[in-house]
């Protein structure tokens, strides 16, 4: 088998997240890191791997991003995966996500995977949808909030977090599979295996090496056009019930709460 | 080779050094401040920490890669221990074990000792502490008295007392600076001896101390303990070289855990003075409150730099390694103190209390103001050698 897992070089979390009003996109200038929900997916494929239920041959981690990227699939190779593509491309800049999940579809192509691994959510951009739109141009299942894989040899069986308790899912392969975070606790790398990270293949790929139509990419293959940018309404300052006699606690929030009619 | 020939480590870490400073981190912040407070309520060592760390291999990230570290000498291994205070767990016992005692018998332990100590510490597994200073010869070396006498089997015997020895309780060996007793009974040169914590003739005690971190002091009592030659690093009387390859490790290490201390503590202060409102506003808006955190940033930042040049320069094996790792000890000990204790200031009476740990990170960045070496010290060395000044002691 063959592992994909798709990451993403996102601003730091210790960066306070800006919109530049000009560009009227996300300030993506400071310190970047690997997109945090990331690191649950690569976990994912290293548990496949080291579980011994299948045998795979190797987890190659793929991201779309600018030349910093790399970085991010540094840490990917360091926290287990055998290679890394990226795909960097000036004519790839200001895409949006149905243009990014186009692009990255085609690396996809030009690997054929068995299973596509991806996060549940970048810690900037937030869409949650690129494995949807990953599976649809690779005409692939695609299963979401995943928080625990059973594999056999040519299918799976995943538990999805649904909004009302838990779905038993199973799927044949190939399949596109995001997983949300509390699918495994992700390790630490090694000091070996961070020294090791610049050795491992890294292939740098640009549009014309993955066969992507340039009309589909960028600014203008962009479907979407930011209009405006606005800061979200000031929540109102909530109450705060202190603690000082717990029954006497109790009863205030309930009567905060059928107030409001939100118990019956 | 001069100092312009040197290929040094840039003044920024590289993508492999922010990765092991991130990687740290966050192990160490899993367990924080309240680990630390937890093992001395619950008298036991950092096991569990030090271990996560060891079997990932940054405890002995300085450790030549041939005898199992990570090569990567003691800019990776201060950059581990700063990391590791920034997180609420500063150790000891990575200044005396890794820092004292590898580089020590990275330079000067013949290859069995290296097999039989170095391995362990490099790996994690095996840990020294250091044990130099007696209750009447700290700042003065020369009044040292534990003695190592030849005995008539070939050996030596043991003589003395140690005081303010940090980690034995968690160490399987101390590393102790004796002097050899000649035959008409004075006293020779220094020698280095290893002792095992449990050699018949070896008990110490506990030193009750203010500084609540994750190591403890043991002042130790050598009673005629047998120690074989293949304990002594550098030979009989041969120890002088060897102690002073292990003084710059000890300096930048100190250096390396006040500054994580002083992060941690100015991270906090300035938080807390973002968010702590008192007339309507944000502390932080009165500038009595904000120039002291910014000029302790500013101090921080400094010893930060003098950190890595007296690491690079050690590294690099380059002259004037001594001058820098003194001075970056000083500035760093200095400017811990100075980000403390304007976080306790910025904390108003919340700074005293236990639930805001500042007071836990007060005196061990206080310490360093007097060990490894104390800051009149430091003063006399530079007075005398960058300025070329009588001698003051
Ligand atoms: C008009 C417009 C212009 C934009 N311009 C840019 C721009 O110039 N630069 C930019 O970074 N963003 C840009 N964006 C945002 C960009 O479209 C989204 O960040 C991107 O499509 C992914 O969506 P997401 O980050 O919300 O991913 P989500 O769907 O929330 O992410 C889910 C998972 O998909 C994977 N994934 C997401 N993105 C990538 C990637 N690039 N490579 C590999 N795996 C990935 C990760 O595994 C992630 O966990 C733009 C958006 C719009 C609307
Ligand atoms: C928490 C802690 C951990 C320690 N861990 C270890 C350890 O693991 N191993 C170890 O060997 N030691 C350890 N020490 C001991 C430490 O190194 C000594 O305390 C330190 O070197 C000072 O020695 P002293 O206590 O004998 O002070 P003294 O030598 O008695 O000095 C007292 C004061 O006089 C000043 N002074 C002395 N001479 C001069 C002079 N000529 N000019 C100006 N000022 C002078 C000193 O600077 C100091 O302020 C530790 C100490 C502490 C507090």
């Amino acid at each position: 088998m063959k592992i994909c897992v798709l990451v993403k070089e996102v601003p730091d979390a210790a960066v306070e997240k800006r919109m530049d009003s000009n560009s009227m996109r996300l300030d993506r200038s400071g310190e970047k890191n690997l997109n945090p929900f990331d690191t649950h997916a690569i976990e994912a494929a290293m548990q496949i791997k080291e579980g011994g239920a299948v045998d795979v041959e190797e987890v190659v981690a793929v991201t779309m991003g600018p030349e910093s990227a790399v970085r991010a699939l540094h840490k990917a190779v360091s926290l287990g995966a055998d290679r890394s593509v990226h795909l960097t491309d000036d004519a790839l800049a200001d895409s949006d996500v149905s243009a990014t999940g186009y692009a990255l579809a085609q690396v996809l192509k030009s690997e054929s995977p068995d299973l596509v691994l991806l996060g549940q959510q970048s810690d900037d951009g937030e869409c949650y949808t690129i494995g949807a739109v990953v599976a649809d141009h690779l005409e692939m299942p695609s299963l979401t909030q995943v928080i625990k894989i059973d594999t056999a040899a040519d299918k799976l069986t995943c538990e999805r977090q649904a909004e009302y308790g838990y779905d038993t899912v199973e799927v044949t392969l190939p399949a596109v599979i995001s997983v949300g975070d509390a699918i495994n606790e992700p390790r630490y790398p090694s000091l070996k295996a961070i020294m090791g990270a610049k050795k491992k293949q890294l292939d740098s790929k640009g549009t014309g090496d993955v066969e992507i139509d340039a009309s589909k990419v960028g600014a203008d293959g962009s479907r979407t056009r930011v209009l405006a940018i606005n800061p979200p309404p000031a929540k109102q300052a909530g109450e705060i019930i202190e603690d000082e006699d717990t029954n006497e606690t109790v009863e205030k929030i309930v009567a905060w709460l059928d107030e409001r009619k939100l118990i019956a | 080779m001069s100092t312009l020939e040197l290929n040094l480590h840039p003044i920024l870490p590289d993508a492999e050094e922010q990765m092991l400073r991130e990687t740290v981190y966050a192990i160490t912040s899993s367990y924080g401040q309240a680990y630390t407070r937890s093992l001395r309520e619950e008298d036991r060592p950092p096991t569990e920490l030090w271990d996560e760390l060891a079997g990932k291999g940054y405890m002995g990230v300085n450790i030549p890669e041939e005898y199992g570290g990570g090569g990567l000498g003691m800019l990776a291994l201060s950059a581990v221990g700063e990391e590791l205070a920034a997180a609420g767990c500063p150790l000891l016992l990575i200044v005396v074990s890794p820092a004292i005692a590898g580089s020590i018998l990275t330079k000067h332990g013949t290859e069995e000792q290296k097999e039989r100590w170095l391995r362990g510490i490099g790996d994690g597994t095996t840990k020294l502490a250091f044990g130099i200073t007696e209750p009447d010869a700290g700042t003065n070396s020369h009044n040292l008295s534990t003695s190592l006498k030849p005995s008539e089997d070939g050996g030596y015997l043991l003589t003395g007392q140690k005081t303010y020895i940090s980690g034995v309780e968690d160490a399987d060996a101390v590393l102790v600076v004796a002097r050899g007793r000649n035959d008409d009974g004075s006293l020779g040169l220094p020698s280095l001896v290893i002792v095992d914590v449990d050699a018949p003739g070896f008990t110490r005690q506990e030193i009750p101390m203010a500084v609540k971190g994750a190591d403890k002091q043991w002042t130790l009592f050598f009673e005629n303990v047998e120690v074989e030659e293949e304990r002594l690093i550098g030979g009989f009387n041969g120890g002088l070289g060897p102690i002073f390859d292990g003084l710059n490790p000890e300096r930048i290490m100190g250096a390396a855990i006040s500054t994580g201390v002083g992060r941690r503590a100015l991270d906090q202060g300035a938080q807390y003075a973002r968010e702590r409102e008192v007339w309507g506003k944000p502390i932080a808006t009165h500038q009595g409150v904000a120039h002291p955190l910014a000029e302790s940033k500013i101090e921080l930042e400094l010893a930060r730099l003098m950190t890595r040049k007296a690491a690079s320069l050690y590294d690099a094996g380059a002259k004037g390694a001594g001058e820098a790792s003194n001075m970056a000890k000083y500035a760093a000990a200095e400017a811990g103190i100075s980000c403390v204790d304007n976080a306790i200031q910025a904390h108003g009476g919340n700074g005293f209390a236990l639930e805001y740990g500042l007071t836990d990170m007060y005196w061990g960045v206080r310490v360093a103001r007097t060990a490894p070496v104390s800051r009149e010290m430091v003063l006399n060395y530079v007075a005398e050698h960058s300025l070329g000044l009588p001698k003051s002691y």
